[in-house]
């Protein structure tokens, strides 16, 4: 399996859903999209091996992935749409309070750029409640922004390590991020991200704006921040139209094209499983 | 030949005698051609049967009084031994001044002209067998289609024809004959006929299964009767030939073309020649107008087993089936499991349902790569399927072997298209649904067929796929019941024994992606599939590769975490760490060997205390 396949659970949220259970879940035949995207629904500089299916999350992606000549390239829905099904009421929708504000994250091997102070007085200029930081493990770690948001009165959280090369993947990432999402009734960002769109449907108002901290040597590839304000403008902002919001969100996620179990266990390679259960 | 049969036999001149026209694929009963010409014939009419024709056609003019002009004489005394009375030789040799009521040229103009004697050519022949109809009689002529389905698919091509009986080609770059219905409608009106109602003839135009007005068929490319009956008539037509392309496939590509009539094989048209209006009154029996109402939209001869002809025919209510000729059911072979399925033509007697045919539809979406109109049509056969079942889930009769090629789609309504198809015990509901789907999952693969699912789904796991579509979790081991229902059920309609089921099933259950389809070998599909396996090759090349990669990548790692292992173990803190539980680690392995013997002790005594 591509070590990606694992990034935030992923693997083993599909596991559960496919009626695998909690343990290891088994090889993917074939690469899950790790994260919303504007390209080809898979990471640029991954090693792909040809023809090896693309399992990815919405129709526009498919579509785009093979304008840009990926073959094998199947739309399943984002694995964070699986969770909303294992878990459509838990927990019981708590008062919602306040919003989540996701501070754009490069991954580690990128930085980004761009003024926190700034970014943290325009926080504080629009939320109409209290805030939850939800920072990249990557930025918790670093002690002098963590307590830039800690002084700011923020909460400041992590959702956990998405793990890399299979180590120290925390299974319950996108768990812990669905509980997080559903005691806010706002989710906000400076940049149109996953979280965002998982925010939407986890029941959140969605925002987005700030200085979206450009990420040093980002890849321009596909049109980067500007095209994705240009191609999704009606996200952007520090209020947004909520059902149009939630039908883009539903969209992008895939949501209408979550596979039954026994399906997705026949496009994931786990109809017929060969290996041994390893149950840690 | 008896006396009796030389006595029947006309010798005007210009026999072939060392030559036979006679076709040899025969339809049961002269198939669709005898019942259309069965119904243009009235009772006591005279008949000509200008060229070859099935002698079956003779059985089924026995009503009226028939004449045959042959240029064989071997087939000339073939017929003779049936009764007819036969005229051997060229046009020519047709009695001068006798004239007929219907004169039927189904085999075309070429097959009437001898290579003996001189020629009339394609004009010529036909403005001897008008000559021939009575003034109010009924011509009903064959033409061969030089553009036709089955010259598209042909892997030889027309002009290069080396059968006996290319001793000329005609062909289209000759002028002196027609090329389509309307240049053959120019050509009888020239020749002082009235032009009526074309047929067009599906899959051969020498033993036409289907036969469909051709009008109709022009202006209905969405029916999904016609879609199945060109399908049909194609797919079975073409046997295991070798040939270019799939003669079904385009088939029904020229119908949603609006070219079914202009693609097909060949044409049957009818004309009448205007009545002398100084003759009088037409004679008594009256013959039908070309453009007679009661004529049928469609004439099908459908699989097996054989219900005879199978008519649509259009009426106030729309249209309905009608079932003419004889019901016949083969026998069972000797050693025939129970029959799980039959033919009922007692089932054919209400309207045709409207609609555009499930598999169509299927295949579109596929193509579209559109999952939103897959799932819309897949829930609502799998709701149209439940909705029938009784309370245990089962499904009988027809819609028990309704696959996605015999169910049209009209709205939200779903209908069997032909009932006569009809389980003989109800089967599961989930069984049905998965064997459509497997069916329709194969026929996609196998086809080559762009889809929106990744190339690592066998058959099975498609039909799954599909299953979760529709809105149900199919399982293998309920496709593989599929699977074993559609050996069980083709083994029926087949009159197969049991040994034959089991082989189907196994051959069935073998089904790869990567193979070309069922049916004839087409050198487009043949390609198609090996293109399918280079593909898959080079999938399972790159995937070695990349674990190979991996592998090797992995191994560092572990060499990394051993060398990383082996320090720590060397390390002043390990040793004094380890020293310091090495008391509770004697403790806990003496622990185990004592529970160990305790536990050896008491397996001992237990027989013991049993056989106390």
């Amino acid at each position: 399996m591509h070590h990606a396949n694992h990034f935030y659970g992923h693997a083993h949220v599909l596991a559960r859903y496919c009626g695998l259970g909690d343990g290891h879940p088994p090889r993917i035949n074939g690469y899950v999209q790790h994260g919303w995207n504007i390209g080809d629904g898979l990471a640029p500089g991954h090693p792909y091996a040809e023809f090896t299916p693309s399992l990815l999350w919405s129709e526009q992606t498919r579509r785009r992935a093979w304008s840009v000549g990926r073959r094998n390239v199947v739309t399943v829905g984002a694995p964070f749409s699986y969770l909303l099904s294992l878990r459509p009421d838990d927990p019981p929708e708590p008062a919602r309070e306040g919003t989540i504000w996701y501070p754009f994250h490069g991954w580690e091997g990128q930085h980004v750029k761009g003024d926190h102070k700034e970014l943290i007085a325009r926080i504080r200029a629009t939320e109409p409640g209290p805030v939850t930081v939800c920072l990249y493990w990557h930025e918790y770690g670093m002690r002098r922004v963590r307590r830039l948001y800690e002084h700011a009165g923020f909460r400041v959280i992590c959702h956990g390590y998405r793990g890399h090369w299979w180590k120290d993947t925390d299974p319950l990432f996108l768990d812990q991020q669905l509980t997080e999402l559903r005691r806010h009734k706002r989710v906000a960002s400076n940049r149109l991200t996953s979280a965002i769109f998982y925010g939407i449907a986890a029941g959140c108002e969605p925002a987005v704006y700030g200085d979206p901290m450009i990420l040093s040597a980002e890849d321009p590839t596909f049109g980067g921040t500007a095209r994705i304000r240009r191609q999704w403008p009606e996200l952007h902002g520090e209020s947004v139209d909520l059902p149009t919001a939630v039908e883009i969100a539903r969209a992008e996620l895939g949501t209408d094209h979550r596979c039954t179990p026994a399906e997705l266990r026949e496009l994931l390679g786990w109809a017929n499983l060969q290996e041994e259960r390893v149950d840690h | 030949m008896t006396t009796e049969t030389a006595a029947r036999i006309a010798l005007p001149g210009g026999e072939m005698l060392a030559w036979s026209d006679l076709p040899e694929q025969r339809l049961p009963d002269g198939g669709p051609l005898a019942a259309l010409a069965a119904r243009v014939v009235p009772a006591g009419a005279r008949v000509l049967l200008a060229g070859p024709h099935d002698p079956a056609l003779l059985t089924r003019l026995a009503h009226a009084e028939v004449t045959c002009l042959l240029r064989s004489h071997p087939d000339g005394v073939a017929l003779a031994d049936r009764g007819a009375r036969v005229v051997v030789g060229g046009p020519a040799g047709l009695p001068a001044g006798e004239t007929f009521d219907v004169v039927i040229a189904a085999a075309g103009l070429d097959a009437v002209e001898s290579v003996e004697g001189p020629r009339l050519g394609w004009d010529g022949v036909l403005d001897r067998l008008v000559r021939a109809l009575r003034p109010g009689g009924t011509l009903l002529l064959r033409l061969d289609n030089p553009l036709g389905v089955q010259r598209l698919v042909a892997t030889a091509p027309w002009y290069a024809d080396r059968a006996d009986s290319a001793w000329t080609v005609g062909g289209v770059l000759d002028t002196g004959r027609p090329a389509n219905p309307e240049q053959l409608r120019a050509r009888l009106a020239g020749a002082g006929l009235q032009p009526g109602v074309c047929f067009a003839a599906y899959p051969d135009p020498n033993a036409a299964t289907a036969l469909v007005a051709a009008d109709e068929l022009d202006r209905r490319p969405t029916s999904g009767l016609f879609d199945a009956v060109l399908h049909g008539a194609c797919a079975d037509g073409a046997g295991d030939a070798t040939v270019l392309q799939d003669p079904a496939r385009l088939a029904v590509d020229a119908l949603h073309a609006g070219l079914g009539s202009a693609l097909a094989p060949g044409w049957l048209l009818l004309a009448r020649r205007p009545a002398d209006p100084d003759a009088g009154s037409a004679p008594a029996g009256g013959l039908p107008l070309t453009d007679d109402p009661a004529l049928p939209v469609a004439l099908v001869q459908t699989g097996p087993p054989g219900i005879g002809v199978v008519e649509v025919v259009d009426g106030p209510d729309g249209w309905r089936w009608r079932v003419t000729g004889r019901v016949s059911r083969p026998e069972p072979a000797p050693f025939a499991t129970r029959e799980v399925a039959y033919r009922d033509a007692g089932a054919l007697d209400g309207p045709v349902p409207e609609g555009r045919l499930l598999r169509t539809l299927l295949l579109d979406a596929c193509l579209r790569r559109d999952p939103d109109t897959l799932r819309r049509l897949l829930r609502g056969y799998a709701s149209w399927l439940a909705a029938g079942a009784d309370r245990d889930g089962r499904l009988g009769g027809a819609v028990a072997l309704a696959g996605t090629d015999n169910v049209v789609v009209a709205g939200d309504d779903h209908a069997v298209l032909d009932p006569s198809w009809r389980a003989a015990a109800p089967l599961d509901v989930d069984v049905v649904l998965a064997r459509g789907l497997w069916r329709f999952a194969a026929a996609l693969l196998t086809g080559g067929y762009a889809h929106p699912w990744p190339s690592t789904l066998d058959v099975a796991g498609l039909t799954v796929v599909l299953g979760g579509l529709a809105g149900r979790e199919l399982d293998r081991a309920t496709v593989d019941a599929a699977i074993e229902a559609e050996a069980a059920v083709s083994a029926a309609l087949r009159g197969l024994d049991a040994d034959g089921r089991v082989r189907l099933a196994t051959e069935l259950r073998a089904v790869e992606p990567t193979d070309p389809p069922a049916g004839p070998r087409s050198y487009q599909q043949l390609r198609e599939a090996w293109v399918r396996q280079r593909e898959e090759l080079t999938r399972l090349a790159a995937l070695l590769k990349w674990t190979e990669e991996l592998l090797t990548s992995r191994e560092r790692a572990l060499r990394r975490a051993d060398a990383t292992i082996n320090l720590l173990s060397g390390s002043l803190s390990y040793r004094v760490g380890r020293l310091a539980i090495t008391p509770a680690r004697l403790a806990k392995r003496g622990a185990r060997a004592a529970k160990r013997r305790a536990r050896q002790a008491l397996d001992q005594r237990g027989p013991r205390e049993e056989q106390q």
